[in-house]
């Protein structure tokens, strides 16, 4: 429905930058996320465009509309807090219905419209709860149900299921996923700290840092192609590791005591930061190893493995390993994921 | 931009300065009474009885407070409400903190009744136990002494400060209680070196209530003492009215005086007053 | 270890249970004992009468005036404080230069006794030079001089506002106090959702204060109870008993008259209409308690 543009956003407290000449194009439909570390301005981003605080400067569009200094109620948009914010004193049915009794609709419609969504996100039989008698998940849901009520074109979400316990967030972010999909052509912004959460759910990711976009673009891309060190770090789990290194004039990248020919050629030269993931390394058999290390520890996940060692170094595996701790172990590198980042 | 914002930043609109106006009105209307006595206690008998107490006066005239100052009976007034208003302050804020504390950390079968029990106290009105206190300190013969109204302030003040320091000890965490009793402390030590040294806050928004209600009170003196020499400064006032009739500058100086320490107390424990209100008393 | 806890709770609750069981429950007891007794405050010797001085309330004709009184007085009294209160402290919450003194000016007057404030407003009240005359003089253009105190019809009125100017600024702080513990995001709800200023206030920022108003109103009953002072000061009950309350009724019958076994009856009936006060009040606040935690 519509598409969010934001050109040179800057916003500071005081004299305290905290936004600093962000410009991204959300197009209609499309799920966007901000991820970052906390505190680098995800959630004062989602307030701008939300209109909840005012742009120190920079535009803002929604569907075309420039709505940089219009009410926040006069903008399309619905939001859902990280702690839902749903009011004590109203039932569930209130919560919902809030927005639509304030612009004294009908009482009928509202109900008959609350009962819709809230049958949608299977709360129907919650109507006459009050908040304090519901769990985090059906907080959520409420909350999720006060938004959708509205029609609004855009969506945003401040870090919507990090109250929630982990099983529990799994769940309501495949139900995110699902509402986005029903709700056909509205557009989703979506503030997150957690990687995966990002990875998931989004059509395209922005990272964010210290208040400026690292990098933009869809899960894979920010995964295969990071623009550099921060973007490679934040993206993944467990984290890329880094190396010192060097590439020579032949393209080789020297590391850990090794040198490697990478697939694709590198145009870099000269010392830089390498970076392989954890899941680009393996362990050798006899006689091909691009290096030894000594290993640290283990941590047995189950499904995988999680090889530390001093290099510091960690290696990802599918399987259980026989080797122990303490132990030095060939390691080989996948030739076509080393990621090389100039100083 | 209605917002979070501007919920507390304000730019100067014609909402903005209506508001300010209202603002100010309702304060100088507010003021007003106050000031009349500060004019009236500044200015001579004379220039009031000349019907100009609510003007502001051509020089300031301190003969009023001299007066007040010089009178022995005001020293005396002033000598046996402190000697009641600290004592009774520091024992009801004490019973208060043992009470709460085992609300608050030791609780038992039935005390959730128990402490109802007491705090309903708060709300009766003194009158209804007026009688029975006369004749039993009348019996042991303390009427027209102070011990009476510390007593009575005593015991009146415990259910205002069980419940604050319930609620304030409540909030503290029972892990800290627990490492202090791993740590080989006894109960009273955990309430006297973990408890109320936390506890500071609420205890001064007790000093403060309880200070200037019991500074401030008529009713309790009015009835156990007689002579002039045990009366306190409230009964002061109204007795000393007889003597000053018409010395109305008198009378407002000896109002502002008498009125000093429980503003001063309040000046002193303001922040800390405002910020335990918010912690003790909402969550009735 | 539940061995020593026993030995600590007895230890620290023996001093405040005694001196409250003392001073203030047993008290309470005897009250209803010399209620029933013509005991007149210093003979020592004193009779059982049994229901008399209650049938006594039946016919006394100041008893009805003063119940009367006193529910005008509590109505008003707590009406007039909280609402004014609440709306001080919606004015003042926000970001606005010299709010803090503006809060203090509103809230001094808490800190002045109530001989103090009687005196104050006797003043203001004064039929020849007081204040509010000498301004109703000024803009009617002719000399006015009503005696505020003095004529029933306006003593018991006078002596309320004059009460409301001093417990206002109580309400006003503990409201103060629950704007702040209003969490932010609710009312970003409403700048989204596109409530009216007058929406936010009636729709949440008013119900989500309740909690404060139950104690603003609980200080209230208990202030306006306790309400004898002011009244004392200023018009002691008079003129012709207009403005006498339970407490000063009670007080005069008494320990002006000496009829310590009727003042204790009608301290009796004012201790029932406390009991039933408290019993509403625990009971909305249980009630509120489940919604607001
Ligand atoms: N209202 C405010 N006033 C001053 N500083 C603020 C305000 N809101 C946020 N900040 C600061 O802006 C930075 C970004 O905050 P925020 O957007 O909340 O971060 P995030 O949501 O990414 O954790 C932080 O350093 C924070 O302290
Ligand atoms: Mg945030």
């Amino acid at each position: 429905m519509a598409r969010v543009t934001l050109e040179n956003i800057r916003k500071s407290f005081g004299n305290v930058e905290v936004i600093r000449d962000v410009s991204l194009d959300i197009d209609r439909g499309e799920f966007m996320v901000f991820v970052g570390p906390s505190g680098c301005g995800k959630s004062t981003m989602l307030r701008l465009i939300s209109g909840l605080e005012d742009v120190t400067g920079g535009t803002i569009r929604i569907g075309g509309r420039d709505v940089t200094g219009v009410a926040p109620s006069r903008r399309r948009l619905a939001m859902v807090f990280q702690s839902y914010a749903l009011f004590p004193h109203l039932d569930v049915a209130g919560n919902i219905g809030f927005g639509l009794s304030l612009a004294r609709t009908p009482a009928g419609e509202i109900e008959r419209r609350v009962r819709d969504v809230a049958e949608r996100l299977g709360i129907a039989d919650l109507l006459t709860r009050m908040p304090r008698q519901l769990s985090g998940g059906e907080r959520q849901r409420v909350a999720i149900g006060r938004a959708i009520i509205r029609d609004p074109e855009v969506f945003l979400f401040d870090e919507p299921l990090s109250n929630l316990d982990a099983a529990l967030r799994v769940r309501m972010r495949l139900e995110i996923a699902r509402l986005h999909k029903a709700l056909d052509g509205v557009t989703m912004i979506y503030v997150t700290h957690d990687q995966t959460e990002a990875m998931t759910l989004a059509d395209r990711i922005a990272v964010i840092n210290q208040g400026r976009i690292e990098q933009v673009g869809s899960p894979m891309e920010l995964y295969h192609h990071p623009a550099n060190t921060f973007v490679a770090g934040f993206i993944g789990a467990p984290a890329m590791n880094f190396l010192d290194g060097n590439v020579d004039d032949t393209g080789a990248v020297t590391f850990a005591g090794t040198t490697i020919m990478p697939a694709q050629p590198v145009s870099h030269r000269g010392s830089a930061t390498i970076g392989v993931r954890p899941e680009s390394l393996r362990l050798a058999s006899t006689g091909e190893a691009d290096f030894v290390a000594r290993l640290d520890h283990i941590e047995p996940l189950g499904a995988e493995t999680l090889l530390h060692f001093d290099t510091p170094l960690t290696v990802r595996l599918n399987e259980e390993v026989p080797a122990s701790e303490g132990d030095t172990l060939g390691l080989v590198v996948d030739r076509t994921r080393i990621h090389v980042f100039p100083p | 931009m209605r917002s979070m914002a501007d919920r507390r930043k304000l730019h100067l609109t014609p909402w903005t300065a209506a508001l300010i106006a209202i603002l100010v009105m309702l304060a100088v209307l507010f003021l007003m009474p106050t000031i009349g006595v500060l004019l009236s206690s500044i200015k001579t008998t004379r220039d009031i009885a000349l019907g100009d107490l609510w003007s502001i006066p051509g020089q300031l005239f301190l003969g009023n407070y001299a007066e007040v100052l010089s009178n022995p009976a005001v020293h005396r007034y002033f000598v046996n409400t402190l000697i009641v208003t600290v004592p009774a302050t520091t024992a009801s804020i004490g019973l208060g903190v043992l009470a709460g504390y085992v609300f608050a950390k030791l609780p038992f079968r039935g005390a959730g009744i128990l402490f109802l029990a007491i705090v309903a106290g708060m709300f009766f009105p003194p009158q209804v136990i007026l009688v029975p206190l006369f004749r039993l300190f009348n019996g042991i013969g303390l009427i027209d002494t102070l011990w009476p109204i510390f007593l009575v302030h005593t015991a009146l003040g415990i259910p205002i400060c069980t419940l604050l320091m319930r609620n304030f000890f409540a909030t503290v965490p029972n892990a800290l209680r627990e490492a202090a009793i791993l740590e080989g402390a006894s109960e009273w030590q955990v309430l006297t070196r973990v408890a109320i040294p936390l506890g500071l806050p609420a205890l001064a928004v007790l000093a403060t209530l309880q200070f200037t209600w019991i500074w401030n009170d008529f009713l309790w003196p009015l009835i156990f003492t007689q002579s002039d020499e045990k009366r306190t400064i409230m009964i002061g006032i109204v007795n000393l009215k007889g003597q000053y009739t018409v010395a109305w500058g008198v009378q407002g100086a000896l109002s502002l005086i008498a009125s000093l320490p429980t503003l001063v107390i309040f000046l002193f424990f303001q922040r800390y007053f405002i910020k335990g209100m918010t912690m003790g008393a909402v969550k009735g | 270890m539940e061995r020593e806890n026993r030995f600590w709770r007895v230890v620290l609750l023996f001093l405040p249970l005694s001196v409250f069981a003392v001073f203030v429950v047993w008290p309470l007891f005897s009250s209803f004992w010399y209620s029933f007794t013509d005991w007149n405050g210093f003979d020592p010797n004193y009779a059982f009468v049994g229901l008399d001085n209650y049938a006594r309330i039946w016919t006394d004709r100041l008893f009805f005036g003063a119940i009367i009184n006193t529910a005008l007085w509590m109505a008003a009294a707590i009406l007039l404080p909280t609402l004014l209160g609440l709306a001080l402290a919606l004015l003042l919450d926000r970001q606005l230069r010299g709010a803090r003194i503006f809060k203090t000016i509103f809230y001094l007057p808490i800190c002045l006794s109530a001989i103090v404030v009687g005196q104050i407003w006797t003043w203001i009240y004064q039929p020849d030079w007081g204040l509010l005359n000498a301004i109703i003089s000024f803009v009617a253009g002719e000399p006015f001089t009503h005696a505020w105190l003095a004529r029933p019809g306006s003593a018991l009125w006078s002596v309320i506002v004059a009460w409301s100017w001093q417990q206002t600024g109580l309400s006003m702080v503990i409201y103060l106090a629950g704007l702040t513990a209003i969490p932010s995001d609710l009312l970003e709800v409403c700048d989204i959702e596109g409530a009216s200023p007058w929406q936010r206030i009636r729709r949440v920022v008013v119900p989500l204060l309740i909690p404060s108003t139950i104690v603003v109103i609980a200080l209230s009953v208990i202030n306006s109870l306790k309400g004898f002072d002011i009244l004392y000061i200023m018009t002691g009950g008079g003129p012709f008993h207009s403005s006498d309350t339970l407490a000063m009724h009670m007080y005069n019958e008494s320990f002006k008259k000496y009829l310590m076994g009727y003042g204790s009856a009608i301290s009796v009936v004012l201790f029932l209409i406390a009991l039933v006060i408290i019993g509403f009040y625990f009971r909305q606040l249980k009630r509120i308690d489940e919604i607001y935690g």
